[in-house]
Order: C-alpha cells, then structure tokens, then sequence
C-alpha cells in the first residue's frame, strides 16, 4: 500500500494522497505529499472512518487543477460516483487506493467503524426503531406502530445539522434544511418530521449508505435505516443503484447541474 | 498545503474533540474527532461551526478602550495598564471585596487557576464564580 502511494506520488498520479496516520493515539485523516514522503512510513489504514472524498471535494473546488489520491472502501467508492453523477468533481480527479472493507461470515460489521453493532436500551427498543434493523424487519410494524416509533426517535433530534454536515454526498449550496420556508433555523426543537423527511427525500438517489450520518448522530436517530427504505423504493420504481451507476437519478429530469463551488470562508457578516 | 489539526471546541465545558481542516493556513471546516473519548464522533451545532467564528470578520482583533462614549482600538499594553489602574483605584477605595472574578468553561484549567489565584493572591478576595452557574 505505502509503495503505490509513493508510486503514485512520484510519478505524480496524484498531488495529494489522503490517508491515514496515527497523532497522539488517534488515527487521523493526513495528507501525504511529494515533499514529505518520509512521512509515507505512517500512513495506516484507520477503523474509524472520515469522508476522505468529501475532504477531497473541499479541496478540489478550491484547487481544480489538483488530482487527489484517497484511501478507499467501498462506500468511498460509491460516494465518489455520486460525486461525480452530480458534477461536484469530474473524473478522475479523485483516484482511490482500495483498502479492504468486505464484511465477512466471521465478522459481520467489520465494513465499519464498529466491529459489533451497538445494543441499545429497553425504553428505545419498546418505543423507538432499533438502529440493527433491517428494512424487511421494519415493515413488519404496522402503520400506527411505525409512525409513532420514527416520532419517538425524530422528537429526540437536537438539530445539530451533524447528518446533513458529515455526509459525503451533502453538496448543495442552498441546503433545504436551512430555508426558512420549510424549516425555521435559530430555534428549538426542529420541525418534526419535517426535518428528517426533508433530508429523506432529498437522499434519494443520493445516499450511498455509508452510515457516516447516524455515527454522527448524538441521539442515536436510525437515519441511516430511514434512507435505505428511501432508496429501495427509489431502486423498486426506477431500477436505479444509487452510487453504483454513472448515470443521472431518475429525479435530474431537467438535466440539472449544480456546480461545484467553494463555501465562502464565513457566512457571518 | 492541507492539514487536519486535532483540538478540542471551546465553546462548552464538556470539551468535545475536534479536527479543523486547514487549507494554505485558511481553516476551512470542523469536524468530530471519531476516536475521542468525550463525544466519540458526535458534535452539537456549535461545535460544528467553529470555523465560523474563527474566521468572522465580526470577531475583535484586539482590545477595545471606552473613551467618550465611543470604543477605541487599543495596544494590550494600553489595555492591560488601563485595567490595571482603575482596578487598583477601585480596590484602595472600596476593598478588595468590591471585586468579583468570573471564571469560564470556554477557557482552559490552568488559565482558570490562573484567574481564581489572581482573585485570591492578587485582589485579595474569594468572590470567584463561573459561567456556568449564570
Ligand atoms: S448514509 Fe448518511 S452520511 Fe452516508 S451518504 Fe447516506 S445520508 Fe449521507
Ligand atoms: S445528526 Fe441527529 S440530532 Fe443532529 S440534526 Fe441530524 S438527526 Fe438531528
Ligand atoms: S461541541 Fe458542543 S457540547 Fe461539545 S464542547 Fe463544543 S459546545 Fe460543548
């Protein structure tokens, strides 16, 4: 791994590579250059994930001349995809080392940042959504015991804006969850659900299921769940595989394209 | 060129982990450091919009001195001695009682030691409070 990074370093493949290395006990996103390749001998594979490619967009709609290397599994991969479907980076400006992710017989959460999932408490698993579900196990509540249970968890949200932040494929300039007209910002609590059905729909198409969002969440809100329902129906009426095909989602049907372009340094005036 | 530079946010006293990502010595963003122990990946609003106040062109680059109703822009020196006068005028005149210090959860343990020492060995008084009890 560390030989083809330098490989592409040298022979200048990439400008910069995004991986990993260890500070001060923890593994931390670090940008490898030519200049310090010495550097090369610390670059780990992390358990704890970072959007390396959302880093990398960051960069490259400040510097487009840049081609940035990441480290890479599977949900990098997918995010860069969709990435790239909605124009936020052209291809190959971000090139991916593959690492390994592929959850095994043995260990089946090893695809993320958790080797077990997370067991939770009696009062969530009577009143709210088990974050360990599956959409299969969802749809067997009913109608009245679905509502109030995603109620029970929206309620808890403290609008932290952390899913919408943390995601990769969150790009929009004007972000739906900051316009007034739908959701008031500056107060608490948020609008429930309108919040989170907001961001729902808004991941169809979009979401690559890599978590990020609910491992972010402070109040364990299943997001992650929620938007595999949006997106298997997004897969049953249109047969579209988000960040598995290079072609426009169902929903860009006027060929839509928001450029990249760089947050300015400070909204404050 | 690009680096990601641990810290922890200074907006609270829980004391979350965070990474700011700076680009040519400009921060750009903030995330949550995944492995701290304290919020283990999690941040409130404040703590994801650090940068903000750090680069807001509202935020006071130096020390600002009253003078006729108007504030001023003022050396540290300036500042420092300012205070230090009226705060001994204060202290020869109404005691050391006449003065209170208020700690902070946003600065760190040892500036807050600093600060209840100077109340306690400097001022000579025990009124020290914090923030957090307003
Ligand atoms: S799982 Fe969450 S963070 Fe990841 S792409 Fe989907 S919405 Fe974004
Ligand atoms: S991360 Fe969780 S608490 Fe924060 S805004 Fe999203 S749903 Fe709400
Ligand atoms: S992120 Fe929020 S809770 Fe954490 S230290 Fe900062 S202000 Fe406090």
């Amino acid at each position: 791994m560390k030989d083809k990074v330098r490989d592409w370093l040298e022979t200048g493949k990439v400008d910069l590579f995004l991986g990993y290395k260890q500070v001060d006990g923890h593994p931390l996103p670090h940008a490898f250059s030519k200049e310090n390749l010495a550097e090369l001998g610390e670059l780990i594979v992390s358990p704890a994930r970072y959007a390396l490619e959302k880093l990398a967009t960051e960069i490259l709609a400040i510097k487009p001349a840049l081609k940035i290397g990441i480290l890479g599994r599977d949900c990098n991969q997918r995010a860069v995809n969709v990435l790239t479907v909605h124009q936020q980076i052209s291809p190959g400006q971000i090139q991916i080392l593959e690492v390994n992710c592929c959850p095994s017989p043995l260990r089946k959460h090893a695809a993320c940042s958790t080797l077990q999932p997370q067991t939770y408490g009696a009062v969530k698993l009577e009143l709210g959504v088990d974050n360990n579900m599956s959409v299969a196990q969802m749809d067997q509540f009913d109608q009245e015991s679905l509502y109030s249970r995603w109620m029970y968890e929206f309620q808890k949200c403290l609008k932290c804006y952390g899913c919408r932040d943390i995601c990769p494929v969150c790009f929009c300039k004007e972000c739906s969850l900051e316009n007034n007209d739908l959701v008031a910002t500056g107060g608490l609590p948020p609008e429930v659900p309108l919040f989170h059905l907001i961001r729902a729909v808004h991941m169809a198409g979009r979401c690559v299921d890599c978590g990020l969002c609910e491992e972010a969440c402070p109040v364990d809100i299943p997001l992650r769940l929620l938007y595999r329902k949006v997106n298997g129906i997004v897969k049953d009426l249109f047969g579209y595989e988000t960040g598995g095909s290079h072609e426009q989602p169902p929903f860009s049907l006027l060929g839509e394209s928001t450029p990249p372009e760089a947050e300015p340094h400070s909204k404050a005036v | 060129m690009y680096r990601l530079v641990p810290s922890v946010c200074s907006y609270c006293g829980t004391g979350c982990g965070v990474l700011f990502e700076v680009l040519d010595g400009q921060l750009l963003k903030t995330l949550p450091l995944k492995t701290h122990p304290v919020n283990q990946g999690k941040l409130c609003i404040k703590g994801w919009n650090l940068h903000e106040f750090v680069n807001s062109r509202m935020r006071l680059q130096s020390p600002l001195l009253k003078v006729n109703g108007r504030f001023h822009d003022v050396t540290w020196n300036r500042a420092l001695q300012f205070t230090a006068e009226k705060l001994k005028g204060i202290i020869e005149k109404y005691g050391p009682d006449s003065v209170g210090v208020l700690v902070s959860a946003k600065i760190t343990n040892e500036e807050n030691y600093l600060l209840q020492k100077f109340a306690r060995a400097v001022v000579g008084t025990n009124n020290v409070d914090h923030c957090a009890r307003l």
